[in-house]
């Protein structure tokens, strides 16, 4: 049985608060909290103290997708201090200027494979290059970016052969020609089942996709029939 | 890091200055070509060279045969993007392929992996498709090139139950090798065809080009082929692997050879080979000379190149021209150290061959 949940940010943008009173609920084991414009930052990590989030076994958080070199070394220091020390940090590579802001967080900090927009961190290559400069973070796998990048699914399977010890959650969503995260269509599904068994039950899965309330079952069957497979690790 | 046709090159005491001269040409002409189409390329748009350029065998008369592989969304300026390709390739003065050709337009990729078979699988759709695979190099940006490669081979791997799920011990993807196959047969017979339609000339270049050029592609698709099976160490490491079905690591295995020109995945087949030198260097001696009789820009007494003269010379005019003999006993030892390393069942890829090149 796959742990699923999804990012407060695919619920009610950066409203952070209304995504955890819409997922109650529901149930899930697993939530990613998320920053992903500077502006929420700080009020999340201010936050933190005070909300529930007891009945979660998986928390992340999402760091901001962009700041400034100057906001750099903040950003880091507030996540660093503001974040329980067992939750992962995702960050995508191409926001990082100065790498060593970063290596202190070790595995903590799990580096996310991007969409083909972005100029690094798309390919199993790529993404080598980023962990040579922080070899202890970890991997957060967005399914939904590796079939943007390849829909033949080869260099999802190359990055999960590879970074197999490093993946520690899973983003999941269709990611559509404008890297938005859409609900998962049933083509997508179809790819993600193809690498599904290289992906260990254990690890989280956070649901990327933007659905409204009355949706969210349906897309976490939809999420949990896309990673479906025989699988045995 | 040396080269595989480097290895052998220095093991068999050859020097094969032609294959290298055309190897520095080739470079320089590509960085040439991409600086001059910088921007042109995206994510979504490759440029994609095949052709002697892509080959690594680019010589004075090589036209650079380009195409504009679209894989996203379709755009008003497309056209407008190929027109713009031909122009500035134009005031670089390269010889290009016809507006009205197979190359030097835009194409989709979706023909190119959904139309493999059948009635809408057209000459044309073959051609590129087969090239794309075996001979391409993209001029700047290659993510589409890429992509549209890896969602080709997954059809071909992906719908081959044979290589799954069948009986033989031999783990050769059949419909890709057929599909190789029949083009390299679509060649020669698209060879006779031109023979009638196009009787004023360039018999003998095409003749040459057929007997040695493409003969070179369709190997070195035969091999790449033959590796998903030989590139083990045995039987058990092989149906390890195969098991699960890994579709995807299939597809990157093959994505690795096929990033080599054709000439280099030969010589990744044959290095272990050492005890068939004889025969190895006289496939790529021959390969050299018929490489250095292209790049040859002496002039006769008739003010032509010898590949100049190939392409003018009338058919009842090749019994008995000095040039013509030349290419044809080229041609004749390519294809006898062909036979002599193939055609032999005291090897593994001799096997494979007589298994799979024949029925």
């Amino acid at each position: 049985m796959r742990k699923i949940g999804f990012s407060s940010g695919a619920i009610a943008y950066g409203d952070f608060m209304s995504a955890l009173d819409t997922l109650r609920s529901s149930q899930f084991p697993c939530i990613e909290l998320s920053a992903l414009r500077i502006s929420e930052l700080q009020p999340l990590i201010s936050a933190l103290p005070l909300i529930d989030v007891s009945n979660y076994s998986y928390v992340s958080i999402h760091a901001p997708s962009s700041f400034s070199r100057e906001e750099e070394c903040w950003i880091a220091e507030t996540l660093y201090l503001g974040v329980p020390a067992n939750w992962p940090i995702v960050i995508h590579p191409d926001a990082i200027f100065d790498f060593s802001c970063w290596s202190r967080f070790g595995r903590r900090l799990a580096i996310e494979n991007m969409d083909r927009r972005k100029p690094v961190g798309r390919t199993a290559s790529e993404l080598q290059d980023i962990f040579n400069l922080l070899p202890e973070a970890s991997l957060c796998f967005d399914v939904g970016h590796a079939r943007q990048c390849d829909a033949s699914m080869t260099e999802a399977f190359v990055i999960l052969s590879r970074f197999a010890e490093r993946l520690v959650q899973i983003h999941i969503s269709e990611v559509n020609s404008a890297s938005q995260h859409d609900p998962i269509s049933h083509g997508a599904k179809l790819a993600f089942q193809q690498i599904a068994a290289m992906i260990p039950n254990r690890i989280p899965v956070i649901i990327e996709s933007r659905v409204n309330a009355s949706s969210i079952i349906a897309e976490a069957i939809n999420a949990t029939e896309a990673l479906s497979s025989q699988s045995t690790i | 890091m040396t080269t595989a046709l480097e290895t052998i090159e220095k093991r068999t005491n050859s020097s094969w200055e032609n294959l290298r001269t055309a190897r520095r040409v080739s470079a320089e002409q590509r960085r040439e070509v991409t600086t001059a189409l910088e921007g042109y390329a995206t994510a979504d748009a490759s440029i994609v060279v095949v052709g002697s350029m892509a080959r690594e065998e680019f010589t004075v008369g090589s036209d650079i045969d380009w195409t504009l592989l679209l894989d996203g969304m379709s755009r008003p300026q497309d056209e407008q993007l190929a027109r713009d390709i031909r122009r500035r390739l134009d005031e670089l003065k390269k010889k290009q392929p016809g507006p009205e050709g197979v190359f030097g337009t835009f194409v989709s990729s979706h023909d190119l992996i959904h139309r493999i078979g059948g009635e809408s699988d057209t000459n044309a759709n073959t051609t590129r498709r087969i090239l794309l695979l075996l001979e391409s190099v993209a001029i700047g940006r290659g993510d589409a090139l890429e992509r549209v490669m890896r969602n080709i081979l997954y059809r071909y791997l992906e719908e081959d139950r044979g290589l799954w799920f069948g009986s033989s011990q031999s783990k050769v993807p059949r419909f890709l090798f057929n599909d190789v196959a029949r083009y390299w047969r679509t060649m020669a017979v698209d060879f006779a065809y031109k023979q009638r339609t196009r009787p004023a000339g360039g018999f003998l270049l095409r003749n040459t080009k057929l007997r040695m050029s493409r003969k070179l592609l369709f190997l070195a698709g035969m091999l790449t082929c033959f590796d998903c099976h030989t590139r083990f160490a045995d039987g058990s490491e092989r149906r390890s692997f195969y098991k699960g079905k890994p579709v995807e690591a299939v597809i990157e295995r093959i994505g690795e050879i096929l990033s080599k020109p054709p000439l280099e995945i030969v010589a990744s087949a044959l290095v272990e080979y050492d005890f068939m030198d004889l025969s190895i260097k006289k496939l790529f001696t021959a390969y050299d000379d018929f490489v250095g009789m292209f790049a040859d820009e002496n002039l006769s007494e008739k003010g032509k190149t010898k590949r100049k003269h190939l392409d003018d010379l009338p058919v009842e005019e090749i019994e008995g021209d000095l040039i013509a003999g030349e290419a044809r006993e080229i041609s004749h030892r390519f294809r006898d150290a062909i036979s002599e390393l193939f055609l032999t069942s005291q090897t593994e890829l001799g096997k494979l061959t007589i298994e799979y090149g024949i029925f």
